[in-house]
């Protein structure tokens, strides 16, 4: 492409659906009061594994101001996000599954009766042992008691990959005099906490159609469900998606409570409202598993990886939900970092009586990024190079295929590296600040979008319709969600910028399954991306029928037309321009209302490899992050803060500067608040911390100084060459922050989050080792 | 997240407020900020019949001094605390403790009377309270009485108040000097100590220690006076080595708990380096 200025894109440009939050005038889905409308809440298990004998909801039916009371009976159809993980139910039918899964729902006139009915209804349990780690749970050889009938020994999926000779690997790196190293780590199970809690409204209308307002990140997905599980053909449901709260993939399939609205909805013939509470969040989870992580990798004495052996198990719950997706993005997106000619994968999803783990920012990598980047530390300590430099000599080339055939296309982790080390005066402060005080380095990537859809269909990822009529006004309809993220103004940008008209002629109309064209949704980073590339595409389409029209009034070929700053000119004769409005009359006079389309489809060589699982991995492109973090630690109380954290993250372009500042500030927060501090806990199967005042996440008040570098490699493919900006640089800030505590008092903390007691005993033991090795200088590795 | 039904009651004097919680002894709870109170009865741990509010009643809510004590009314926010001058200047650990609890809206609404009634473990202005030595005072229809802030506390959610009584107000013997300090681990969630150490102390001519008090919440199921800390350094001299051999006793004799975010071993240790720290920063806080 070739390089010009832009009028909007590049620039920094203030969220066009901004000022409504700001404002509070914003309608989320909690805000929305229908006439009529009645209340829901839904009554969830008290056992992690029990099978259900019996429910009678009489009771509750005949409590004044109840409406009506749906159960398992009422919508048997087994449904998932995966067609390989159709395990869910809207209720229980037999079984429960972990502290929280649903087993009815009630509406009432008000939320406090909904509340008291769930108190009359009586359900009779048979308690069953619940599996609470993977290590239980893999161990059962009894049927009868496995989570899932069909689910052997609770394993969900496991996937083993080998792709070069990971042993000859290994081999090489030890003849050279190199390192090799085997080392275990592990993340607890974390969860999204998006501002908004998950909320609906359905109201199911007298001509057997059924409307769902909802806090959703794919209102197609949900659309698709509900079909399949109400019964009705998808042209009889309209999804609306209103204002969202954030989701961070915690929205991202259809949930029990927006089946539930829809049924007792068309019960009782009003308008039924859903709303979580905080804890209820907490069991719709879906956030990240706890993953234990085995991670051997060799490297020459000259700093080359010569092979990585990983073996993952993930604890992912009672559902399968997006988790075979996870236990392989773990395995297959090791490859697309760093250049790696060996690897051998070892994945394990592993059901449990928990709540479902499912997809959260960063899906698959976080942990074993984790994993990786602290082992890269440890692997250059022993052959004495300077963490960063290793990093250096370990990157990929741009338009490459790796190992596991993942088509890497512009490729910027490299400049991230350079980039972090020189704003963060690495080579001046690492190994060098004194005792308390240190920097670490991590790196991560994302893809940009995943190749291959959930759904087995050659249908176009991404569709973009946008309409203009005589009031000038461009509408551009979208079925990409926009939940905090976004994508609404980078959907206007590109479209501004690709017909050369002012940005606040744009309006996105977004997610309204009845007015927007299929748009598989906000997750895995794709919006940009795909439905950017559609939105350019449609861009394109208009602009072809008003060149059209524009050459016959300037008497020029539209091939050397160009459109701008609200006018269409001859290449290179801007004196010659006609207005964009004029051009816009002459072609509505013509042939009406100017309607253009554009899709996008993912290239199928960037679609990935021919073996079990390759599916899963392969991204349309990637984007890659390196991050400095700086520490200072207390060690005698083991408490720490982070001082600095410098990120570069190459976002192939940046679309919008100030909301990829603001989506890689906001990956950092996240990752920080992972590195630091979060954890749902659970005893028994009960999650011990389900609140905010409980569980810990980092906002803007715990931020350190982030110092965010854009990097820029113009992706061949991507829209205006832009790639993802919101997930990739989650992963290394954990690692990175890992690093720095070690370099600050060295001891390395491999099971997260990294809190000061686990310093402190680290510290103590250290200094015990220390000692017993009689000052014979030991290398620390705790 | 919906509280039980209860009646509500905001009578605009405390005389009224006292006839109405004797009247309702075993149903009634006074609320007087609703910081602890309305969580509790959201999550229904609490499910009191009666609420009986404070917040018209204008004459609890006010700082001054008389007969050398400073008097702090019960619903007095810790805002309305954290920002007296007059406080910072005469007895800063008030103010300090009290920027140190929750969020702005927190400390807009909760009240200093409410915080100590409610007796939360992990509580800040427990362990500045028995730092100063404070006198709280107790009202009921049958008369006042004055409760010492050691034995304020009885246990976790305990206090010494009966259930027919109102905290009025608070007592601060006058501070002599300004060696005050309030050192705080808090729960990184909630902002709730781990362990909290206040300490106010006094010195004589010779740079010895003429007074101190040391009050230490979070660690255990109330807050308590570090009294083998404060025996340790009573009359001696001030140096390092002094001071952290009396924090090492910061626990003695107490019971220190374990939960999520630290196993008691920790927050023993915690509480020891605290105490070490508070003292530390309580003379260097010496306006002299």
């Amino acid at each position: 492409m070739s390089e010009r200025t832009f009028s909007v894109i590049g620039k920094r440009i203030p969220a066009t659906d901004g000022p409504p939050k700001v404002t509070g005038t914003a309608l989320y889905a909690d805000d929305l009061r229908l006439p009529g409308m009645l209340y829901g809440k839904i009554l969830r298990s008290p056992h992690p594994h029990a099978r259900i004998l019996r429910i009678d909801t009489s009771k509750a039916e005949r409590l004044p101001g109840v409406m009506g009371v749906v159960t398992g009976k009422d919508a048997p159809a087994r449904y998932g996000i995966l067609p390989i993980g159709h395990d869910e139910t809207a209720f229980c039918l037999d079984k429960v599954r972990y502290v929280g899964d649903e087993i009815a729902a009630v509406c009432a006139i008000s939320e406090q009766i909904a509340e008291e009915a769930l108190d009359l209804i009586e359900v009779e349990y048979e308690v069953l042992p619940a599996f609470l780690t993977p290590e239980e749970a893999m161990a059962c050889e009894d049927p009868n008691l496995w989570i899932h009938a069909d689910r052997k020994r609770n394993i969900e999926k496991e996937y083993h990959h080998h792709f070069g000779d990971v042993e000859r690997g290994f081999r090489e790196a030890i003849e050279s005099g190199g390192a090799v190293r085997f080392d275990r780590f592990f993340q607890p199970r974390v969860t999204h906490a998006p501002m908004e809690p998950h909320a609906c409204v359905a109201h199911w209308e007298h001509d057997g159609r059924v409307t769902l307002w909802t806090s959703t990140q794919t209102p197609h997905y949900v659309h698709r469900t509900l079909a399949e599980v109400l019964g009705i053909p998808m042209s009889s449901i309209r999804v609306i998606k209103p204002f969202v709260g954030g989701g961070f993939g915690g929205k991202s399939e259809t949930f029990t409570h927006e089946i539930a609205a829809c049924l007792l909805s068309k019960r009782t013939g009003r308008p039924v409202k859903f709303t979580f509470t905080r804890e209820e969040v907490f069991y719709a989870h879906r956030g990240r598993p706890e993953q234990y992580m085995e991670l051997k990798t060799g490297v020459t004495k000259d700093g080359r990886i010569t092979a990585v052996e990983a073996k993952v198990i993930q604890d992912g719950g009672a559902y399968c939900s997006y988790g075979v997706v996870t236990i392989l993005y773990a395995g297959a997106l090791l490859a697309a970092i760093y250049d790696i000619p060996n690897i051998k994968y070892d994945g394990y999803r592993v059901l449990t009586n928990k709540p479902a783990c499912g997809p959260m920012r960063g899906h698959g990598t976080v942990g074993i990024r984790f994993a990786f980047e602290s082992q890269l530390d440890m692997l250059a300590e022993e052959i004495g190079m300077d963490p960063a430099e290793l990093r250096l000599k370990n990157c990929l080339r741009p338009n490459t295929f790796t190992v596991n055939s993942l088509r890497v296309t512009s490729y910027g982790y490299d400049e991230c590296l350079r980039r972090v080390i020189e704003a963060s005066d690495w080579k001046n402060k690492r190994g060098k600040l004194p005792f308390g005080r240190g920097v670490g380095i991590g790196g991560s990537h994302y893809v940009s979008g995943a190749a291959n859809s959930i759904i087995r269909s050659k249908m176009p990822h991404s569709n973009v319709s946008i309409k203009i009529d005589y009031d000038g006004g461009v509408t551009v309809y979208t079925g990409a969600a926009e939940i905090g993220q976004g994508t609404e103004t980078i959907h206007a940008q590109i479209v501004a910028e690709e017909l050369g008209v002012a940005l606040d002629r744009v309006r996105v109309i977004a997610a309204d399954t009845a007015i927007t064209p299929v748009d598989l949704g906000s997750y895995s980073s794709r919006v940009t991306f795909m439905a950017g590339n559609a939105a350019r595409e449609a861009a394109r389409d208009i602009k072809r029928q008003l060149f059209r029209v524009a050459a016959e009034l300037l008497g020029e070929s539209p091939d050397r037309l160009v459109a701008r700053d609200e006018k269409i000119f001859p290449q290179d004769e801007p004196q010659r321009a006609i207005s964009y409005q004029e051009a816009l009359m002459a072609a509505i006079e013509q042939g009406g209302t100017l309607i253009g389309k554009g899709a996008y489809t993912p290239p199928p060589e960037a679609q990935g490899g021919n073996f079990r699982g390759a599916g899963v991995g392969p991204g349309v492109a990637y984007s890659y992050s390196a991050q400095v973090a700086e520490v200072t630690v207390d060690p005698e109380t083991g408490q720490f803060t982070v001082d600095k954290i410098w990120v570069a993250h190459d976002c192939g372009r940046a679309i919008n500067v100030l909301n990829v500042e603001g989506q890689v500030e906001g990956s950092v927060w996240m990752g920080l608040g992972q590195a630091v501090a979060e954890e749902q806990i659970f005893e028994k199967g009960l999650t011990m911390n389900p609140g905010l005042l409980e569980y810990k996440t980092a906002s803007a008040v715990d931020s350190p100084p982030i110092e965010t570098i854009i990097v820029e490699t113009i992706d061949p493919e991507g829209p205006f060459g832009a790639k993802e900006a919101g997930e990739g640089s989650l992963a290394a800030t954990i690692p990175a922050v890992a690093n720095a505590i070690y370099d600050a008092v060295g001891v390395r903390i491999r099971d997260l989050p990294i809190t000061p007691e686990k310093i402190l005993k680290a510290l103590a033991e250290k200094r015990r080792r220390d000692k017993d090795a009689n000052g014979h200088g030991e290398k620390p590795t705790a | 997240m919906i509280p039980a039904r209860f009646d509500y009651f905001a009578p605009s004097t405390l005389d009224e407020a006292l006839s109405l919680l004797s009247q309702h002894l075993d149903d009634a709870k006074i609320l007087a900020g609703g910081h602890s109170l309305i969580p509790a009865m959201k999550l229904r741990l609490a499910q009191p019949a009666m609420l009986i509010s404070l917040g018209r009643i204008k004459s609890l809510s006010y700082i001054r001094e008389e007969d050398g004590q400073i008097r702090i009314g019960a619903m007095t926010t810790h805002y309305e605390i954290e920002s007296s001058a007059r406080l910072r200047e005469i007895c800063p650990l008030l103010p300090e403790c009290a920027a140190s609890i929750g969020d702005v809206q927190v400390r807009n609404k909760g009240t200093i009377g409410g915080s100590l009634a409610h007796a939360d473990p992990a509580a800040d202005w427990p362990a500045a309270i028995i730092a100063l030595g404070a006198e709280l005072v107790a009202t009921s229809t049958n008369g006042e009485r004055t409760i010492h802030a050691d034995d304020f506390f009885i246990d976790m959610f305990t206090t010494a108040l009966e259930p027919n009584e109102i905290l009025r107000e608070i007592r601060v013997p006058l501070p002599t000097g300004t060696s005050q300090a309030y050192l705080k681990a808090a729960q990184p969630a909630s902002g709730f100590a781990i362990v909290g150490v206040a300490v106010n102390l006094t010195r004589n001519a010779d740079g010895s220690c003429q007074m101190i008090g040391v009050g230490i919440t979070g660690v255990g199921p109330k807050a308590y006076r570090a009294s083998a800390v404060e025996d340790a350094l009573r009359g001696k001299m001030l140096d390092e080595q002094t001071i952290k051999d009396a924090a090492a006793h910061a626990c003695d004799g107490v019971d220190a708990n374990s939960d999520l975010y630290a196993s008691a071993e920790y927050r023993r240790h915690l509480a020891r380096v605290c105490t070490r720290r508070a003292i530390e920063a309580a003379l260097r806080a010496n306006r002299g």
